[in-house]
């Protein structure tokens, strides 16, 4: 069984009328892909990836995350499943404000109960890895876009998850640096074979990646291989 | 459980103006509740101070005159006890209730002579219980007692006031010395106590010795008596209403005469006195409450507005793995943590506020003529009712928490995120 499997998902809003967003969305994503998923805003992409990270739930239909049947959950399942399977990047990075960059990378290893001394290291750890080491002690104010972005990537890498959802992750970000965690996401799918999913309005971003999903209108369209980045031609974003 | 105080301390430490605004809320609750009910019990312990000064558990009666005329005697007639009332006190009507039964004879006006140095005093027959029973304070010597009784000795208690009179620079010496007293003499065997502006003329001497001289009747000039098993006010009354329709009749006074004979009833007083002051106490623990409400009511507004400001914080929780339960735990042990260090500085400040009331109110005494009434008798409240008010505002302070910290642990993570 694929890592991820999506059979006939749907999802209906009810805010005053019915809103019928996802329509039978069938997915299936590898161990080890780097994938995006392409769409307009209204185009469900959102939704599914609320879906995928178990942030949100469907109406019907089926969803597996390596195995696991993810339904029906409650929320303190939810929130152990989201701790231990999924790391997440934002668009607007969500780090806490009053924390510092260390402190920020270590928290999802607090709710997993990891003693302070060896969540302390292990964060540092992966804060070296993004290059952020003098950074540490510093607040997210004190830091830059891209700066902040890695944090965020080093917070959702520490879990050691099954797959790395990323949504818009550089839509806060200028080119340069948005090049930057392109490649840094890259490097982290090819040398630690990390399962990536980018969630992206931008054809520049999704072609960074080895396979784009395009959705429309809540069904999923075209699947396109994308091993050779030139989907999208010229420069490579914006 | 560190972790979760390092987490509260770097978020208390992030919103320092909300933390202060809550904490003062806490604090000055905490604070009027401590001073109020130490005020109020240095008032109380004023009240029963004073009280103690002329009140004994004790029931003393005393002839008087009459208001109404009754079987044939005129209105305003002097009432005198004699022997038939001390017997029907002392007889089997009342055995079991009425306990020690102690009397006193009138008085009798003598100059008291020595060496020259002369003063008015007021011979009185008296029993060695008169020392408890009239709370007298000894400067010097003792008090009567049951040999000068047996004996029908020639001894005497003067007071301070005497003693400075006849021996002048020395009053302590006036002890062991033989005075005259009219024509007889009498040897001084002690000196009790009068406040500086008081003088109190009366002499007690050995109440054998008083009838055996002066008064060789049967007339008795009050007659005291302690009461046993009787609990309640309405008893205690009850007990007046009958004891005293008795000694009405033996002297033909009118029933309904609200005069004709005295009563102190050292039992009812004090009852009363008590009742007055669980009154006061109640009272004051009322209005306490209310304030620590109004502290309360600041805890859980301030709790509501910071669930909210942090929303998208929790949000943000949630999405890397925090379960509802963490959630919870973070507000409430906020809330606890604020209410109970908040409390505690207001619990010390209150303590501090009563030793402040302590050191000047207290100290502060009125002159009311004769003797000098404090307003305050030692104000403080006890430790333990002092931790107890404390624990209630945390536990009052976890409740408050507790409302918004479902609310925020009960929001979807998406929604949460989407917050800001």
């Amino acid at each position: 069984m694929a890592l991820i499997e999506l059979q006939g998902i749907n999802k209906t809003y009810d805010n005053g009328q019915p809103l019928h967003v996802l329509k039978g969305v069938d997915l299936h994503i590898e161990r080890g892909e780097f994938v995006s998923i392409m769409g307009a805003s209204g185009s469900g992409k959102s939704t599914l990836l609320n879906i995928l990270g178990i942030l949100d739930n469907y109406d019907t239909g089926t969803y597996h995350l390596d195995g696991t049947l993810i339904k029906n959950l409650t929320e303190k399942q939810a929130a152990d499943y989201r701790n231990r399977m999924i790391g997440f990047i934002f668009q607007s990075f969500n780090l806490i404000g009053f924390k510092t960059a260390v402190e920020n990378v270590e928290l999802p290893l607090y709710y997993q109960g990891v003693p302070r001394k060896k969540r302390h290291d292990l964060a540092m750890e992966y804060l070296d890895k993004m290059g952020l080491t003098p950074w540490a002690s510093h607040f997210p104010n004190e830091m830059s876009g891209g700066q902040k972005q890695r944090v965020a990537i080093a917070r959702a890498l520490i879990t050691q998850p099954r797959i790395i959802l990323a949504d818009e992750p550089t839509g806060a970000l200028d080119s340069k640096t948005s090049v930057e965690v392109m490649a840094l996401l890259k490097q982290l799918n090819q040398q630690d074979g990390i399962t990536i999913i980018v969630v992206t309005h931008e054809g520049g971003v999704a072609n960074e990646t080895d396979k784009i999903i395009h959705i429309k209108d809540g069904v999923i369209g075209e699947i396109e291989e994308n091993t050779r980045h030139d989907a999208w031609e010229g420069s490579v974003m914006k | 459980m560190r972790e979760l105080f390092h987490e509260i301390g770097s978020t208390l430490r992030q919103n320092k103006l909300r933390t202060a605004l809550t904490g003062l809320a806490v604090s000055w609750g905490i604070f009027l509740l401590i001073t109020l009910l130490g005020a109020g019990n240095g008032l109380m312990n004023s009240f029963r101070g004073n009280m103690d000064q002329y009140v004994s558990q004790s029931v003393t009666v005393e002839g008087w005159r009459t208001s109404k005329p009754y079987a044939g005697y005129k209105e305003n007639r002097q009432i005198q006890l004699d022997k038939r009332d001390l017997d029907y006190t002392k007889g089997a009507h009342w055995e079991g209730i009425v306990g020690n039964v102690i009397i006193s004879t009138a008085s009798t006006s003598v100059k008291l002579m020595l060496e020259g140095r002369k003063t008015d005093g007021w011979l009185v027959g008296q029993m060695p219980e008169h020392q408890e029973q009239d709370k007298v304070q000894m400067a010097a010597g003792r008090f009567l007692n049951d040999e000068d009784l047996r004996q029908q000795r020639k001894v005497m208690v003067v007071s301070m006031a005497h003693a400075k009179i006849l021996s002048p620079g020395k009053p302590e010496a006036l002890v062991g010395r033989w005075i005259n007293a009219g024509s007889i003499a009498y040897r001084v065997v002690g000196i009790y106590h009068t406040d500086e502006q008081s003088f109190r003329r009366s002499c007690p001497i050995p109440y054998s010795t008083y009838k055996s001289i002066y008064d060789h009747s049967d007339k008795v000039e009050s007659i005291t008596f302690t009461v046993n098993g009787l609990e309640t006010l309405q008893e205690h009354e009850n007990f007046e209403k009958e004891y005293t329709s008795t000694i009405r009749r033996m002297h033909d006074i009118a029933p309904d005469d609200k005069r004709g004979i005295w009563v102190m009833n050292g039992y009812t007083e004090n009852l009363q006195m008590n009742q007055a002051a669980g009154m006061l106490s109640t009272a004051l623990w009322i209005l306490g409450m209310l304030t620590l409400i109004s502290g309360i009511v600041g805890v859980s507004n301030i709790m509501l507005i910071t669930v909210k400001e942090r929303t998208h914080e929790f949000g943000i929780r949630k999405a890397i793995g925090a379960k509802p339960r963490n959630i919870l735990s973070l507000i409430i042990a906020e809330s606890v943590v604020i209410t109970a260090l908040f409390g505690y500085v207001g619990m010390l400040l209150g303590m501090l506020a009563c030793e402040l009331l302590d050191k000047t109110v207290a100290q502060r005494g009125v002159n009311v003529g004769f003797e000098t009434i404090h307003m305050m008798v030692n104000p403080s409240v006890d430790v333990d009712v002092a931790l107890k008010a404390t624990l209630l505002l945390v536990m009052a302070g976890t409740l408050a928490g507790m409302v918004p910290a479902w609310k925020a642990a009960r929001v979807k993570p998406i929604e949460a995120l989407r917050a800001e």
